[in-house]
């Protein structure tokens, strides 16, 4: 994903982006304008009525057509107060409502996305784009959209009075409008990119905090405390400057607006009083013409005010788009042919790299029967965790092909592969919940089971005595923090795997922080599942894989068969090893 | 209105700025107040029959300009005033955090201390930048129509002030229901931190799971609370504005009804109900800004509020001043631990002499990282003492501590920095320490096969690297401080047999005046040990060497056995 570049997007393309998300509201849309010319509509006849008066019943002393006047105009405004507090929650319940969708949008993309994406972005910066770049197409869509309309309605309202009053006239009060358009026009794509600038920076800062947080015992271990402020001190600074460039190039929007709309004003005194002294026009109406004139340059100026918000609002949806057009890479293929295959998984000459090392994995054959025990072992970084995630489908193999069951491990849709497919990490995750609540997590069998039935099911499998290990047992709180050890998050993972009944289990080094004791409750527990489940075991404990059926040895990403325990020790202690 | 004053408190320190800020401001408005007067001056000389362009048109264009560069200063200074302002804020609540204890970032939580620097001090930000300036040109404003309105017509201009009074009636009624939304509304915006934090840094597990719909069920929840919080707070302000322009069309009726019936009777000239209306339209743009502002700063003070707690809460002190070189010895007396209410260890005693290896053994949950934890400094303990060479572990000065004290946590901790930053993490590292540490912890193959070697950037949550190989990047970067103590928890637990033997050699050959704990599960590796300490459920069941534990400790013969077929292997 670009995160240096801004797009050079002109607003009116991206005003055109925007719209789909509009798209359900087109009813409320509808309503909406609806009031917004009725409230528009009357906040505009005022002014030509309040001429009107002026010229024949002020002027000829007639209290009656005032009274009338009066009276009517009190109706008007009534209706007006009713439609424009219509108005308002209209525009603003849809900005919710689109805000609400597009959070949803975006965060279920990223669910979608494969996993190099997350390595290649920083966990902050999305976090970023998520809550404060939707939050200013928020605030666009729920304050700023309403006073746009608004505004826009009324300047397209006065200025048409202002044309049809007195063409000459208004035509004259209208040339610094157009001044002023030029004036945005030419300035727009420099403040949009000081802008996306801005936005970035704090992206940057959002990602440095979180990291910073995260790692925080070790600054504290290692006393660097410094380096934490330091750091921070750097991006503070970075988003100071851009936000600072950011204002500064839309500074001069207001008061320009301010004096284009007083020159009119000069402009329609001066040359108004020479029409009103050849008696082409009444003074009553260049009172009109004055008010109309402010209800002209009055929300043209809010319009500059705005524009800065749009401006910034077109930014963070440029920032917001490109996660949603990012690629997925890991699409289900078409299942072409699948034969009978009597192994369970297949690798035929698979290669594997990433952009920066690309030879993790070279010319990889494996051939794994179904109900067998599998052992990979090799020194660290040889390449056993990556052969395990290929298994897994989180990535797809540069060269050669996986097969499962007979078929391309590409056709399986999500929830078939991940039905079939357990994986259980090096790094245990669990969200914030319940022991209980995590144990069970996505786990499609149990979704609609109730607590009694998930407890019985822990007793039947045999894991209820490692429940034990935890306070509370299955009640105990999980805060993301470090409220239960490393083992005890083992012991979950490995419990919510199991509980899944996976057709190929691959545990990558599941117990390294779980003790020998427990280590053997553990063996009786995947001793229990069906005698078709097919077992990867990646460890370096020799006792996890004593009893595999098959030792292979992984080095310098390539796999050789290792044939018994004895030999797989010998390979480990005294052949070459690189990582 | 407590809240309030603290969000104001802010400025004093701004004094500068604000004094400028405002009297641009009020500069700026005073002088547009002006234009009606010259509109109605201009209508007027029209209706005596003495208008001349010229003489009007001079001073507009005079004014204009001034207010126009004096408009343009004032806006570049509220933008450098109030990023200043959010700039200052940011870097002492990263500060003020930087001096906090571990337990206190752990409890306070990544997310809300996320939230709190980036859209809490926005809101606070916007106070300055446009709230502060808004409401006191809007009361400049306000006033000055007001005087003017009075002067040119003060029947009229009673009568049309009514609407005043009415306007802060309504904005009182507002503001108080106002407040607890916009708090309710940050919390939310924690949680929604939180959830797409746990969703990034799960994205591995969520797809070997296909956990993405339970994912994205939890999402819609604190996405549904945002809205309606937010339909909430628009219900409150959506009568303001078009209350607002009510009002003030009724002071137009006024205009039209008393104003038209004052100049029948001459008492009013056209031109001056002209000018009237022109500042009944002046005193409308103050009233909306203010109804806008009013929303800003709820927001705002809520926002403040949070940050506030943040700063102020109190700082216990991180240690001591004694400064010393450690020898080593390291002595535990009645040490207990708790989380929260959850005892994590109790009542445990030992003793160590400097330059010996001893090794921590139990089972899961027995507390052996929280033994570390406090052996570091990281946790204090609720009760007991921890001494290094007699001297309690807080009463050391925290840099001289923590240089001498080398640690390798169990998960691993990689940071956004080059291989080199990463190892050279600790004070003052010097290069031979680098290079000693990188041998020993057999990372020297490892850094030669990078693109860059020792200027090899390394990914966020080093997940470009494999479990073994930041395990020894961790240990690196413990050795590179070159320490007297080395707390190693669970260190072998992703590196291979070969491996860990070796660099457990070399750890003993380069560094033989270290005094060594390490947290292990494998009783194989440490059975030549000086001290072995079996814990269980936060207590000490046993210690002595393997033979004496072998006699003496029937748990410890249960876990040598479970092992023991396999350590004829390793031999």
């Amino acid at each position: 994903m670009n995160t240096n570049s801004t797009k050079r997007t002109s607003s009116l393309s991206a005003i055109h982006k925007l719209l789909p998300l509009l798209k359900e509201e087109k009813g409320q849309l509808a309503l909406t304008v609806l009031t917004v010319l009725v409230a528009s509509g009357i906040n505009l006849a005022v002014p030509f009525i309040f001429g009107y008066a002026v010229d024949n019943f002020i002027k000829k002393a007639n209290y009656q057509g005032i009274f009338a006047t009066t009276g009517g105009l009190f109706v008007a405004f009534l209706v007006a107060l009713v439609t424009s507090y219509a108005q308002m929650q209209f525009t603003g319940r849809i900005g919710q409502r689109v805000l609400f969708r597009l959070r949803n949008m975006i965060f279920a993309k990223l669910q979608s996305l494969p996993i190099a994406f997350f390595n290649r972005n920083k966990a902050g910066d999305l976090i970023s784009r998520i809550n404060n770049d939707t939050d200013k197409l928020n605030q666009f869509f729920s304050e700023t959209l309403v006073r746009f309309t608004m505004s826009i309605v009324m300047i397209i309202g006065s200025g048409t009075f202002l044309l049809v009053l007195n063409w000459r006239l208004g035509l004259a009060a209208l040339i610094p409008a157009l001044v002023l358009f030029v004036f945005t026009q030419a300035t727009s794509g420099w403040i949009k990119k000081r802008n996306a600038e801005a936005l970035r920076a704090t992206g940057g800062l959002s990602a440095e905090i979180q990291e910073s947080l995260e790692h925080f015992k070790v600054v504290v271990a290692f006393d660097r405390r410094d380096y934490f402020r330091r750091r921070f001190a750097e991006v503070n600074n970075i988003n100071f400057k851009a936000a600072v460039r950011a204002g500064i190039s839309s500074a001069l929007y207001s008061p320009i607006y301010d004096i284009a709309s007083n020159l009119a004003i000069l402009v329609v005194l001066g040359y108004g009083l020479n029409l009103a002294s050849q008696s082409i026009i009444t003074v009553g109406l260049l009172l009109s013409f004055l008010i109309y004139i402010e209800r002209f340059y009055g929300p043209l100026r809010q319009i500059a005010m705005l524009w800065n918000s749009l401006q910034l609002a077109l930014a963070a949806w440029d920032r917001v788009s490109e996660i949603l057009e990012e690629p997925m890479d890991l699409p289900v293929v078409d299942a072409l042919t699948s034969h009978n295959d009597d192994s369970l998984i297949r690798f035929n000459a698979v290669g594997f790299g990433y952009p920066e090392r690309p030879n993790v994995l070279s010319d990889i054959k494996i051939d794994l029967k179904p109900g067998k025990t599998y052992a990979l072992v090799g020194p660290t970084g040889g390449g056993k965790t990556t052969t395990a995630s290929l298994m897994a489908r989180l990535y797809d193999p540069s060269e050669g092909v996986i097969l499962f069951d007979g078929r391309d491990l590409r056709t399986y849709s999500d929830e078939e592969r991940t039905k079939k497919i357990g994986f259980i990490l090096q790094e245990p995750f669990l969200f914030t919940g319940t022991v209980l609540e995590n144990i069970f997590y996505a786990n499609p069998d149990y979704v609609d089971k109730d607590r009694e039935s998930k407890i019985a099911t822990i007793d039947t499998m045999g894991l209820a005595r490692l429940l034990s290990r935890f306070e509370n047992g299955v009640d105990t709180p999980v805060s993301g923090a470090d409220s239960i050890s490393l083992g005890q998050k083992q012991l979950i993972a490995f419990m919510r795997a199991v509980l899944r009944k996976p057709e190929l289990l691959i545990l990558d080094e599941a117990t390294a922080n779980i003790d020998t004791i427990t280590e053997q409750s553990l063996q009786e527990v995947l001793d229990q599942l069906p005698k078709s489940t097919t077992k990867v075991i990646i460890a370096h404990r020799l006792n996890t894989i004593e009893n595999a059926d098959e030792i292979f040895f992984v080095n310098e990403g390539r796999l050789q068969a290792a044939g018994n325990l004895q030999n797989a020790v010998d390979m480990l202690m005294h052949g070459k090893r690189q990582s | 209105m407590q809240k309030k004053n603290t969000l104001f408190s802010l400025l004093p320190r701004y004094k500068g700025f604000i004094a400028g800020l405002l009297t641009l401001s009020v500069f700026g408005k005073v002088l547009s107040l002006t234009f009606p007067k010259l509109v109605a001056a201009g209508i007027d000389t029209y209706t005596h029959g003495t208008f001349n362009l010229v003489t009007v048109a001079i001073p507009f264009l005079i004014i204009g300009g001034v207010m126009l560069t004096s408009d343009y200063i004032l806006g570049i200074l509220g933008i450098y005033a109030s990023e200043r302002v959010a700039s200052d804020l940011r870097q002492q609540v990263a500060d003020k955090i930087s001096r906090q204890s571990y337990t206190f970032v752990q409890s306070t939580t990544a997310s809300k201390l996320l939230t709190n620097l980036t859209s809490d001090i926005d809101a606070i930000k916007m106070f300055v930048s446009q709230g502060m300036i808004i409401l006191v040109s809007s009361l400049v404003l306000l006033i000055g129509a007001s005087v003017m309105l009075i002067v040119t017509n003060w029947k009229l201009g009673l009568v049309v002030l009514l609407m005043i009074p009415i306007m802060a009636f309504m904005f009182y009624g507002i503001f108080s229901q106002v407040g607890a939304l916009f708090g309710a509304s940050q919390k939310i915006i924690d949680r929604l931190n939180k959830t797409i934090n746990e969703s990034i840094l799960g994205a591995t597990l969520i797809r070997v799971l296909n956990g993405q719909e339970a994912e994205s069920a939890k999402f819609i929840v604190v996405n549904s609370d945002a809205k309606e919080n937010g339909l909430k707070i628009l219900r409150v302000f959506s009568s303001m504005i078009p209350l607002i322009t009510f009002i003030s069309s009724l002071a137009t009726l006024a205009i039209l009804s008393f104003g038209g019936h004052l100049v029948i009777i001459g008492q009013m000239s056209v031109g001056e109900l002209a000018a009237f209306n022109s500042y009944v339209g002046i005193l409308i743009f103050p009233m909306l800004m203010l109804g806008f502002m009013s929303n800003m700063i709820a927001r705002s003070s809520a926002s403040y509020a949070r940050v506030a707690e943040v700063l102020d809460a109190p700082e216990i002190p991180q240690g001591g001043d004694y400064k010393a070189d450690l020898i080593g010895n390291i002595e535990l007396r009645n040490v207990s631990v708790a989380y929260g209410e959850h005892p994590v260890l109790k009542d445990v005693s030992f003793k160590l002499p400097a330059k010996t290896r001893t090794a921590i053994l139990g089972p899961t949950a027995a507390g052996k990282t929280q033994l570390l934890n406090v052996l570091t400094g990281l946790t204090p303990p609720k009760s007991g003492e921890v001494l290094y060479d007699n001297h309690p572990v807080m009463s050391y000065d925290s840099e001289s501590l923590h240089s001498q004290v080398g640690m390798v946590f169990q998960d691993s901790i990689v940071f956004n920095l080059s291989v080199r930053e990463n190892i050279a993490f600790g004070h003052e590292v010097k290069p031979e320490a680098i290079e000693k540490a990188i041998d020993t912890a057999e990372l020297k193959n490892f850094i030669d096969t990078l693109p860059n070697g020792f200027d090899t950037l390394v990914s966020e949550r080093g997940t470009s690297l494999s479990g073994g190989q930041k395990q020894r990047l961790m240990l690196a970067r413990a050795l590179a401080i070159e320490p007297r103590v080395l707390l190693l928890d669970d260190f072998t637990a992703r590196v291979d047999t070969n491996t860990e033997h070796r660099i457990l050699e070399n750890v003993r050959k380069n560094y033989p005046d270290i005094t060594l704990i390490s947290v292990t599960q494998k009783i194989a590796s440490v059975q030549d040990y000086d001290h072995i300490i079996l814990l269980m459920e936060g207590e000490v069941l046993a210690q002595g060497t393997h033979t004496h534990l072998m006699e003496t400790s029937p748990e410890y013969v249960q876990i040598f056995n479970s092992q023991r077929s396999t350590n004829q292997y390793e031999h």
